[in-house]
């Protein structure tokens, strides 16, 4: 629209705009191949040396490996508890005459609201109670469970866009209540699970609140905890280094962007909103 | 980070942070400071445990023969002593683990019960009144009690004041400023771009949302500390380095809204991004028709059809601003001094981090509590953007 | 199978949709449910099938009461407004998907599927997938879904109204043809009257959750028990004149005519308010009692031409003629007549006298 306006002001007022970005982004990548003098701005030679992280340990950490292995396992359990429990409940809320249904829902609209952040002194007490602190179950039960207010509320809103008669229409061909959602509606809601999954993987993936306050020894360390205590515990701030850790760190989340960028905004903006 | 002291239990245990709140509520300083410094004292009862726990007998008999009732200002002078023994323990190790034997201070220790921790509170020899000694005992209970003492000393402590400055300032301008003020100003103009670089830029201003935030964070130390790529660029203009992060307070909240900011703005743009593409086009044509300028266009079309998001965004987006302190925390951490702390990351610290004290978890999560009251009433507040009949609709199959 | 409906109530919260409904329909017969949109059809529908409870009353299937037995269980076949089909299925499956539940075995599948789209004509169409289908065959494709267990009765919901116009032409003899060929009992739900009336056996006239009158289609346009009715069938619809009781006479000033009553209002009293309707074909040049008035707009419709004319004192009555004689425009003094034998008559209350 507007052809008559010319758009090359706002080009560049937005590259102006966007150069932090575009220069931390860049050189996220270039400084993990090459070498950079102090106070140079341009790199001096390729080398692969700040990714040995990979092959032998670094200094008084466990294994990068073995962070990855956490993770995924951190990452994964969330989405299968996230999407297990709000593909299910979810659908009893939107679709079956459950008691305190209006209740429940109230509850998950104000959860997910609400940031359960503010609750992490609590969970931190209740995990050394349970006996579940520093144990990789812990943190997955807690993320899985702050995560599923979101979850619940963003399934309902694809239950509630699948059409009445469907169900109407299984059930007078004689399903059960329970062969109709899986076999005629799970299958209309089948992007709203990937998105969510998805969604929940990345989520889990970047936490990192979570685990450094419940789940901090080395043996049960995630790679965010990992990075973090890498960087802190650092005497000579090797940039380089951090910044290779974090790219193996945050390649799945890459990968998934590049690839699915537009379910992605799609659950960051609209998700919330419902 | 890691704990696990007196969770469950009814321990006494007086910490510098114990102390210096007292001093707050004015207890007797030099009193205070006695309690605070630790001195070494060659005492029976120093010497039986030292003995249980296996120190050589050799050693123990000299030090009951000779140097009874002798003491030592600080934990150096008195191992600095020991050395000089006839049976002198033979390693550093051996040394260090005699030494605490004859401490005779309270400060840090745990006391099972109160007893124990009455005695040794006498056995500091300080001249304590009855209500001087009760206070302390109270104040050094770590287990569960019923008290409002957390609030009270919430509203008393100065730094309160400062912490309910920064939040405000924090959320007041991290939401002006970008949430919803950057998110509308790329919104507005990525609207007008062609498809192809409005997606660039939207999807280069979503990279921060989606990068975990360690890493993000990271990136912008890269930036801005001394050895970083500011510096490097500066430098060619004669610019001494510095950390740009850290430096100075001023620099400190720069950095700390612009690394909020940039990850808030995402999502306001892609909110708004979407309501602005339902807008009728005839709408827009029509006022294009009617003379109106791009400003124009903007200021009376586009703004007044998108103002439901926006109130949205804003509503959502402060409470997450308010609450959530991963990146501060991970960025300046509050710093410099406590320039930065803000409310959600002060619960933290004081509840779930050492540095600041040992540990008050009841105080950490009553200004958590603050947090939680006002998460409650704005989102009942956000409950209200919802058009909650609809989604409370009875279901249309009754069996 | 035959259904009857026995003091059917239904509530949805406060509000009181149906109230002692009472309805029965015979076996083999084609019942249309016909009435203005939001009078509770569908919701008597619902009943039937299972799908939402009664909150009072009872429901009797071949004098079975099944009032509380779950919708799975009932056995009948309902086509909805939108079809709903199941989107990620081929037809094939979708036809299959009753038997299937069932788990009958493939081969026994596959031979009724067969049967089923060749009764509805859409055999070349089994592998596609329901968003490659035009309106009629999709619906075609839920008929017979809705037949392959052999039910003991159809229902359809406003089957024809989201089909184009010409389609819904098609579609009418098809699912008459359909259901006559099998001999089920059916209900066809509608707010369409040429619908009602040339698909079905009987038609249930609805207005605000109560039945009005359950008659023959032809019976129901004779004989309407009141004016609503009238009013609801037969397009272009009858116009109403006031009329009043004057010694056995009855005068209608509206059009300036008087007439002896027909025998049945002789016995009303003198200066009784009476309500005259007047259907479009009975409005015509040849008839004896003449009202005058103005053509206030033309409609050609080919093999007739429908008129209003407005009367002197702004009523309006309709005529339909056929076409031989070329149309008159609008503005021409027409003196048209009625025939007294050919009115309605309704009190006060708006039932027929
Ligand atoms: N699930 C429901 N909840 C509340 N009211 C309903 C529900 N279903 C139908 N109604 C109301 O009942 C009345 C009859 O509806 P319905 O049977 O669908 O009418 P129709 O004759 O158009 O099919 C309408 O006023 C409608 O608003
Ligand atoms: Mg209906």
């Amino acid at each position: 629209m507007s052809h008559n306006l010319k758009n090359w002001p706002i080009v560049v007022g937005l590259i102006l705009a966007t150069i932090p970005i575009m220069l931390m982004y860049l050189y996220l990548f270039v400084d993990t191949f090459t070498d950079t003098l102090p106070g140079e701005m341009i790199p001096n030679r390729f080398t692969l040396v700040h990714w040995r992280f990979l092959w032998e340990n670094i200094e008084g950490k466990a294994s990068v490996w073995l962070a990855m292995l956490n993770t995924l396992i951190f990452a994964g359990s969330v989405t299968l508890i996230v999407l297990s429990v709000s593909s299910t409940s979810s659908y009893a809320l939107s679709r079956l005459n459950l008691p305190f249904r209006r209740q429940f829902l109230v509850g998950v609209l104000l959860l997910h609201a609400f940031p359960s952040i503010t609750l992490i002194i609590a969970i931190f007490l209740i995990l050394q109670m349970v006996g579940l602190y520093n144990t990789l179950i812990g943190v997955i039960l807690v993320k899985a469970s702050l995560q599923l207010p979101l979850g619940i509320w963003i399934m309902k809103g694809f239950y509630d866009s699948v059409p009445w008669e469907i169900e109407m229409a299984g059930i007078q061909d004689g399903a059960s209540r329970f062969t109709v959602w899986y076999r005629l509606v799970l299958p209309q809601v089948r992007p709203g699970f990937f998105a969510l999954g998805l969604f929940s993987f990345l989520e889990g993936w970047s936490e990192y609140i979570l685990p450094t306050v419940l789940a901090p020894a080395n043996d049960v360390q995630v790679l965010s905890v990992f990075l973090a205590q890498l960087i802190q515990d650092d005497q000579h701030f090797d940039f380089n280094l951090f910044k290779s850790v974090g790219l193996f760190y945050a390649t799945p989340v890459i990968i998934f962007y590049l690839f699915f960028q537009d379910k992605l905004m799609n659950i960051y903006g609209g998700g919330t909103k419902g | 980070m890691s704990t696990s002291t007196g969770i469950t239990g009814g321990s006494y245990q007086t910490t510098p942070s114990i102390l210096r709140s007292l001093a707050d509520q004015g207890f007797d300083r030099s009193t205070l400071k006695h309690i605070g410094t630790e001195s070494y004292l060659v005492s029976e009862r120093g010497l039986q445990a030292a003995a249980k726990a296996g120190t050589k007998t050799e050693l123990v008999e000299e030090l009951r023969e000779r140097y009874l009732g002798e003491t030592f200002a600080s934990r150096r002078l008195f191992e600095r002593f020991l050395k000089t023994l006839d049976n002198r323990p033979r390693s550093t190790r051996a040394l260090k683990t005699t030494s605490p034997y004859f401490r005779k201070s309270l400060i840090n220790e745990r006391f099972n019960g109160e007893d124990e921790f009455r005695r040794a509170l006498k056995e500091l020899g300080l001249d304590l009144s009855r209500e001087q000694t009760d206070q302390l005992v109270r104040a050094s209970y770590t287990g569960w009690i019923w008290t409002l003492e957390n609030f009270r000393k919430m509203f008393l402590l100065p730094e309160t004041r400062q912490i309910l400055l920064n939040t405000g300032f924090y959320v007041a301008s991290t939401l002006l400023l970008f949430n919803v003020g950057f998110a509308l100003v790329l919104a507005i103009t990525t609207f007008y771009l062609p498809k192809g670089q409005a997606a660039i830029f939207r999807a280069l201003w979503f990279l921060p949302r989606i990068t975990p935030s360690v890493l993000y964070v990271l990136l912008w130390k890269w930036l801005t500390w001394d050895t970083g790529f500011i510096n490097a660029v500066v430098a060619n203009f004669g610019v001494t380095p510095r950390n740009w992060m850290l430096d100075t307070a001023a620099n400190a909240w720069v950095t700390v809204i612009l690394i909020n900011g940039f990850i808030g703005a995402s999502m306001g743009m892609i909110i708004f991004s979407s309501a602005m593409t339902a807008i009728p086009k005839q709408m827009l044509y029509a006022s294009e028709v009617d003379g109106a300028n791009r400003w124009q266009q903007i200021r009376h079309i586009i703004l007044p059809q998108i103002k439901w998001p926006i109130l949205f965004v804003t509503v959502y987006q402060t409470l997450s601003l308010l609450t959530s302190f991963e990146q501060i925390f991970l960025s300046t951490d509050g710093g410099p001094g406590s320039s930065t702390e803000v409310w959600a990351l002060s619960a933290y610290h004081n509840a779930l981090d050492n540095y600041w004290g040992n540990l008050q978890y009841g105080y950490g999560a009553s200004l958590a509590l603050v947090l939680v009251v006002v998460g409650v009433i704005m989102s009942l507040l956000y409950l209200r953007l919802f058009r909650f009949k609809e989604l409370v609709k009875l279901p249309r199959i009754e069996q | 199978m035959e259904i009857v409906l026995e003091n059917f109530t239904k509530r949805f919260g406060e509000l009181t949709v149906i109230e002692n409904m009472n309805l029965k329909i015979n076996e083999g017969e084609m019942m249309a449910l016909l009435g203005p949109s939001g009078c509770g059809k569908s919701t008597t529908l619902f009943a039937i099938c299972g799908i939402q409870k009664l909150n009072g009353g009872s429901v009797y299937f071949d004098g079975q009461d099944v009032t509380l037995m779950p919708t799975q269980q009932r056995n009948i076949g309902v086509v909805f407004q939108s079809f709903a089909l199941y989107p990620h299925m081929t037809v094939f499956q979708n036809i299959a998907f009753p038997l299937t539940v069932r788990k009958e075995d493939k081969l026994t599948i596959k031979k009724n599927v067969g049967e089923m789209a060749e009764l509805v004509h859409i055999e070349e169409l089994l592998e596609r997938r329901p968003e490659q289908l035009s309106g009629g065959q999709q619906q075609r494709v839920a008929l017979a879904r809705a037949l392959i267990r052999k039910p003991g009765a159809l229902l359809m919901d406003e089957p024809l109204a989201n089909l184009d116009a010409k389609l819904r032409l098609e579609m009418r003899s098809e699912i008459r043809r359909v259901q006559l060929e099998t001999g089920i009992s059916a209900v066809l739900v509608t707010h369409d009257q040429v619908e009602a009336m040339s698909m079905s056996d009987r038609i249930a006239i609805m207005k605000d959750g109560k039945i009005l009158q359950v008659a023959s289609p032809d019976e129901m346009y004779q004989r309407p028990e009141n004016d609503f009715i009238a009013g609801f069938l037969g397009n272009p619809p009858i116009a109403f004149l006031d009329g009043i009781i004057s010694a056995g006479n009855v005068k209608i000033s509206s059009g300036n005519i008087e007439f002896p009553c027909p025998e049945n209002i002789e016995k009303l009293p003198d200066g009784s308010h009476i309500s005259v309707g007047i259907r479009p074909e009975f409005y015509q040049p040849g008839n004896p009692y003449k009202i005058s008035g103005t053509v206030s707009f033309v409609e050609i419709q080919g093999r007739e031409n429908l008129y209003d004319i407005r009367l002197k004192d702004g009523s309006l009555l309709r005529s339909i003629q056929s076409a031989n004689v070329s149309p008159l425009s609008s503005g021409t003094e027409v003196d048209w007549g009625v025939n007294p034998e050919q009115l309605f008559f309704f009190d006060n209350s708006g039932k027929r006298l």
